[in-house]
């Protein structure tokens, strides 16, 4: 699931060139706002088939925390 | 002017007064709410008890709605929530952030809320979160701004989602009114024509700076902090872009901007204050109540509409 996401991650903010890791801060690492993170949300909602409802963003800190997010949503793959 | 806006709200015209800090207090709310509009009171970083006492003195002078805006940055936005509960405040706008988490006690309670947003995925998030409508705010506007013109914003969160749409950012008239219904909107923020209204609080000075402004005077600083401001530029503004430039860090740029809009707005300081407004200051010309400006641009909004 960790290729996958990253490749969400660089695809939903056009971050082709930066390197992603698990413990990857999307604020303090990537500088991501709120705006973007709506994006990515939008974008894993899709690509997973998972609501993720707004109120549940401040935990999306990390890569790590998204994977982790998602496998508690019941994500596989 | 019926829309979906004017129904939810129960307001005569769609049209709605900007929470901007310091100076959507309860003077202007209530003069732009009497007039038919939505006047907002701005919670911005004041205590949730003066929140309270704005919200009291503004139901004094008129018994139609008026809204709170709650900004959800600031650390008090939970007491501001209660406060906004307690004394049964129908509408409530939120800027800076995601108001999902009193989503629940404020519909609960009845309040219609309406996010500020800068996006269209923020859009549909919002409407998925029980959103009653969205102000679709371009970086024309005053103050704090996101980065997508009103007019590129406004119709995609339109198709984006069910809910009405409010434009805001760059209106200050009926054409701009008209504008923004064009591209799908059924309802208009207006922020800086109000700073210059009769009823409104702020100092002379600021509002002859308004008055005065020319369509090139607007300036954005703080773009490098992540938190970029709309202002006409004066002193204040060229040094915090100097700061910026020479990579001052935040704490620095905070200390030059700290108090700066209450200085602006209170004491009238239009050096080493900041003047915000929106790119459409230039095309405010005329101090009037509130009534005067809001008849005025609805009867050339319909006039448009309607050729």
């Amino acid at each position: 699931m960790f290729e996958k996401v990253v490749e969400i991650i660089r695809e939903q903010l056009n971050m082709q060139d930066v390197d992603i890791r698990m413990e990857t801060s999307f604020e303090k690492d990537l500088e991501v706002d709120s705006l973007d993170l709506f994006e990515l949300v939008m974008a894993l909602e899709e690509e997973y088939d998972v609501e993720i409802p707004s109120e549940d963003l401040e935990k999306l800190t990390t890569v790590g925390a998204v994977i982790d997010y998602l496998k508690e949503k019941g994500v596989e793959e | 002017m019926k829309t979906r806006i004017t129904e939810l709200l129960g307001i005569t015209y769609p049209i709605f007064q900007g929470g901007m800090a310091w100076v959507a207090e309860h003077n202007l709310a209530a003069a732009v709410s009497e007039a038919g509009g939505l006047g907002i009171i701005a919670a911005a970083s004041a205590p949730a008890e003066v929140v309270r006492s704005e919200i009291r003195k503004a139901k004094e002078l008129t018994d139609k709605p008026i809204g709170v805006n709650l900004m959800l940055m600031n650390p008090n936005a939970p007491e501001v929530a209660k406060v906004v509960l307690e004394e049964g405040v129908k509408v409530v706008t939120t800027g800076a952030g995601n108001p999902a988490r009193f989503m629940q006690d404020f519909k609960a309670a009845g309040v219609k809320v309406i996010p500020v947003v800068a996006s269209v995925a923020m859009a549909k998030l919002m409407e998925r979160s029980g959103a009653d409508a969205v102000i679709a705010e371009g970086t024309e506007s005053g103050g704090h701004i996101g980065s997508t013109t009103t007019m590129c914003l406004v119709p995609q969160v339109a198709d984006a989602v069910k809910i009405p749409v409010i434009a805001a950012g760059g209106i200050a008239d009926g054409r701009g009114v008209a504008a923004s219904f064009m591209l799908g909107a059924e309802g208009v923020q207006l922020g800086t024509r109000f700073v210059v209204a009769r009823e409104s609080i702020v100092h002379e000075n600021y509002k002859e700076k308004v008055l005065k402004a020319k369509d090139i005077d607007s300036e954005v600083t703080g773009r490098s902090t992540g938190h970029p401001i709309r202002q006409i530029r004066n002193q204040m503004s060229r040094e915090y872009l100097r700061l910026e430039k020479e990579g001052a860090g935040l704490e620095e740029l905070e200390h030059l901007t700290l108090g700066s809009l209450r200085r602006a707005v209170i004491e009238g300081d239009t050096v080493n204050g900041t003047l915000m407004a929106g790119q459409i200051a230039g095309l405010v010309r005329k101090e009037q109540t509130c009534r005067e400006m809001i008849e005025e641009i609805m009867e050339e909004a319909e006039r448009l509409l309607h050729r």
